[in-house]
């Protein structure tokens, strides 16, 4: 009898344990990505404004809950854009449950990969443009937003979407649009006789040559993270050989064996080998190269024009200089062609409860993170700005004056090509910056590896 | 009550849960990760069964660096057992003596493990620092210029650099775990050998480290494996760079899974990893066994 009995409590005990288990996994069901809304205690995640654990489903007051996922973290410039945009919408629409999570910008990407191959993303979601999309896309993940964005058209102009549109159809709403821009500091360069910055190449040499004759590193950049590299050498390489030579290549359709390309690369590392850059740089982040390029240790910082907001804020704008890179060779490139263009993007997830209000939901936080943050400096806008614009900081303005008078942009070769041969043309470059292989050697390997 | 713990069906209903979970959580993915293996998959689109390609193109693709990786690895495995071991056990023998202030060494010792791996990371990125990192600087105070490096940022110096702070950090959880092996070794037997004439050095090796082997085995496997899976201070650290110089298979894995796209590459890493790990710990497991016989 004590066996029976014994048995009879074992399996009782399994039994219940596994409904307890059944009934928590039910609940969680119900969130997807939504669930870890409320809980944004991990790592550099931020930025949960409500705590609701519901996901896309509409609850019991007839709210609709919606969660969105971003890079803007606690010291991303795009923090106040993304939390007034924020305020701006929930204020607009009380009917909706809105909540958000900010990681950071490498992490994400992990992070948003594994949700959508799980199939388990947010409604609305941050992402960037081209190829990084078009694998969701590819893989059936995201919203097609035609039909929406058919309301935004007159805002928000056709040109702008052409890096969200896959087989003829829109799948995401553009915020701002950068470029890269040469940030030049001109109490150093005032040290060696310049008052602005050099707007031919010669002349930027004879400047670089005088600062390192005086000690002064003329680059700052970073070689941890390759993409800082290649805001140097997509540049250079553009001036030397053209912005649509690059913007073939980088679409596939033209093949990286190109003399001017090559020619470009050992330009590059001819700059490295005259000690144009700063050393130590190989062994940086960003943060802190830009850290001592706020603090006046270099001449020139090339990055992307999103920094405009933190040198301002730095309190150093009225010493810097945004210019263009000058060009090398005049008979294939010229003032005017920039590596750049609408990039940041906000998307819909195809799994959506409520992928229709989502996407009109993200029409109008676009649109609201894009004004916000083109008057706080942080890129140029993607929308048509129908606001007083007299605030925006000067270097943010230049930009755009820039901006204006270009005639051909390169969107940046990482987010054009798809991430496996991003990874493979980032390896190259970090190759170069290293001088571990010379110009022919570059274009010969992605030719070889990637095309 | 005795007759129902020894009834097969109630001890299999009492695992089962634990089972399942063992099964599902660890069996399972491995399982997985070799079925994703023979497949060119992004992660999200279709996938594409290729055979065993994934594991030809890991060996032979000069994109990919697998060899140099895995090279990386083993190397960090071979100066774990020949530096990271006998510097544990020399300071375990030191305090299992009962030296004055034994518990106190023993906590400071054991601080690294303690403290989190990123923040280790960090405060040897801080030492690194070519600019104000406390090696230079104290390299340049002694006259020393010409001995700085970009200690991170040079290939030449990258994965040594990369290792210092993998084998300083661990030193201390080798030590506890042989410091209480020496500690449950009977006073009766020291003893006796010293009434037989013998030195602190014959002690230790005839009778100490004997008594230890099981721990030594233990120590040595979880080196090994450790070794081979590290992964966390390399990502912090250099996260592979420069040109792959700190590459180890976990950092390539990451990369090959979310930042290339390539899961069925990152599951053929993953699943030759696991493969890695049980071999050595088997083969680990065989030399201390012979050498017991």
């Amino acid at each position: 009898m004590k066996k029976v009995i014994a048995l009879l409590l074992t399996v009782v005990m399994i039994v219940s344990s596994l409904v307890a288990c059944g009934k928590d996994s039910g609940n969680n069901n119900g969130g997807n990505a939504g669930n870890t809304s409320g809980n944004t205690s991990g790592g550099s995640n931020s930025g949960s404004s409500e705590t609701n654990s519901g996901g896309s489903n509409t609850s019991s007051d007839e709210k609709i809950n919606l969660t969105m996922w971003c890079i803007a973290t606690e010291s991303d410039s795009n923090r106040h854009a993304y939390e007034a945009a924020i305020a701006d919408l929930k204020a607009a629409h009380p009917e909706i449950n809105f909540t958000w999570e900010a990681t950071q910008n490498q992490e994400y990407k992990t992070k948003i990969k594994a949700a959508v191959a799980a199939n388990e993303m947010p409604d609305i979601f941050f992402t960037w443009s081209c190829a990084f999309l078009g694998d969701f896309v590819d893989a059936g993940r995201v919203y097609c937003v035609d039909e929406v964005y058919k309301k935004y058209a007159s805002e928000l102009p056709e040109v702008m979407m052409g890096n969200v549109k896959y087989d003829g159809k829109y799948y995401g709403a553009p915020l701002t649009m950068n470029i890269v821009a040469m940030f030049t500091n001109l109490d150093l360069l005032k040290e060696v006789g310049y008052d602005q910055a050099p707007t031919t190449y010669e002349e930027l040499i004879k400047c670089c040559d005088a600062l390192v004759a005086k000690g002064i590193i003329p680059f700052g950049c970073s070689g941890k993270e390759t993409w800082c590299v290649t805001e140097y050498l997509e540049s250079i390489i553009e001036k030397t050989a053209g912005a649509s030579v690059l913007n073939d290549i980088f679409a596939g359709k033209a093949t990286w064996k190109n003399d001017d390309v090559a020619k470009g690369v050992e330009i590059f590392q001819e700059m490295i080998k005259k000690g144009y850059f700063d050393p130590e740089g190989m062994a940086l982040s960003n943060d802190e190269v830009k850290a001592n390029f706020i603090a006046g240790k270099y001449a020139f910082y090339m990055n992307g024009t999103w920094n405009c907001a933190d040198f301002y804020n730095a309190g150093i704008a009225d010493k810097i200089q945004v210019a263009e890179f000058p060009v090398i060779d005049s008979s294939k490139s010229k003032m005017g062609e920039l590596i750049g263009g609408p990039s940041d993007t906000l998307a819909v997830a195809a799994s959506s409860k409520n992928a229709e209000k989502a996407a009109e939901i993200t029409f109008e936080l676009a649109r609201s993170i894009c004004k916000y943050g083109y008057l706080d400096g942080n890129g140029l806008p993607a929308w048509t700005p129908n606001y007083d614009t007299s605030s925006i900081n000067p270097l943010t303005q230049t930009v755009a004056d820039i901006v204006a008078k270009s005639s051909q942009m390169v969107l940046f070769g990482d987010t054009a090509m798809s991430a496996d041969k991003a990874n493979i043309y980032l390896d190259y470059v970090s190759q170069i910056y290293a001088s571990a292989i010379d110009g022919k050697q570059f274009v010969d390997g992605l030719a070889k590896d990637i095309q | 009550m005795k007759k129902v713990y020894s009834n097969k069906l109630t001890i299999f209903l009492f695992i089962l849960p634990a089972l399942l979970l063992f099964l599902l959580i660890l069996v399972a993915p491995i399982f997985m990760s070799f079925y994703y293996s023979f497949f060119n998959w992004n992660g999200f689109g279709k996938k594409e069964f290729i055979g065993i390609s994934n594991y030809i193109e890991l060996f032979t693709s000069g994109s990919i660096g697998f060899p140099k990786a895995l090279g990386n690895a083993l190397l960090l495995a071979v100066l774990s057992v020949g530096i990271q071991l006998p510097i544990a056990l020399g300071f375990a023998l030191l305090l299992g003596k009962g030296r004055k202030g034994e518990r106190g060494f023993l906590s400071i010792y054991f601080i690294p493990v303690l403290i989190s791996t990123v923040i280790i990371g960090q405060l040897w990125l801080k030492i690194y620092n070519p600019s104000y990192g406390i090696l230079n600087v104290a390299l340049r105070a002694l006259g020393l210029d010409k001995l700085t490096r970009i200690w991170l940022g040079d290939i030449k110096t990258a994965l040594g650099a990369a290792f210092v702070p993998i084998l300083w950090q661990y030193v201390g959880y080798h030590m506890l775990l042989m410091y209480a092996g020496i500690k449950s070794v009977p006073t009766e037997y020291r003893e006796a050998a010293m009434i037989d004439g013998a030195r602190e050095g014959q002690i230790n090796r005839y009778i100490v480290l004997p008594y230890i082997k099981p721990i030594l085995k233990i120590s040595t496997i979880f080196a090994v494996t450790g070794s081979l899976k590290s992964f966390d201070l390399i990502y912090v650290l250099t996260n592979g760079g420069p040109l792959h110089a700190t590459e180890v298979p976990s950092t390539l894995m990451i990369s090959m899974l979310f930042l290339r796209n390539r899961y069925g590459m990152g599951s053929t890493i993953a699943f030759l990893l696991i493969i890695l790990c049980f071999a050595f710990a088997l083969i680990i497991g065989r030399i201390f066994k012979d050498k017991e016989g």
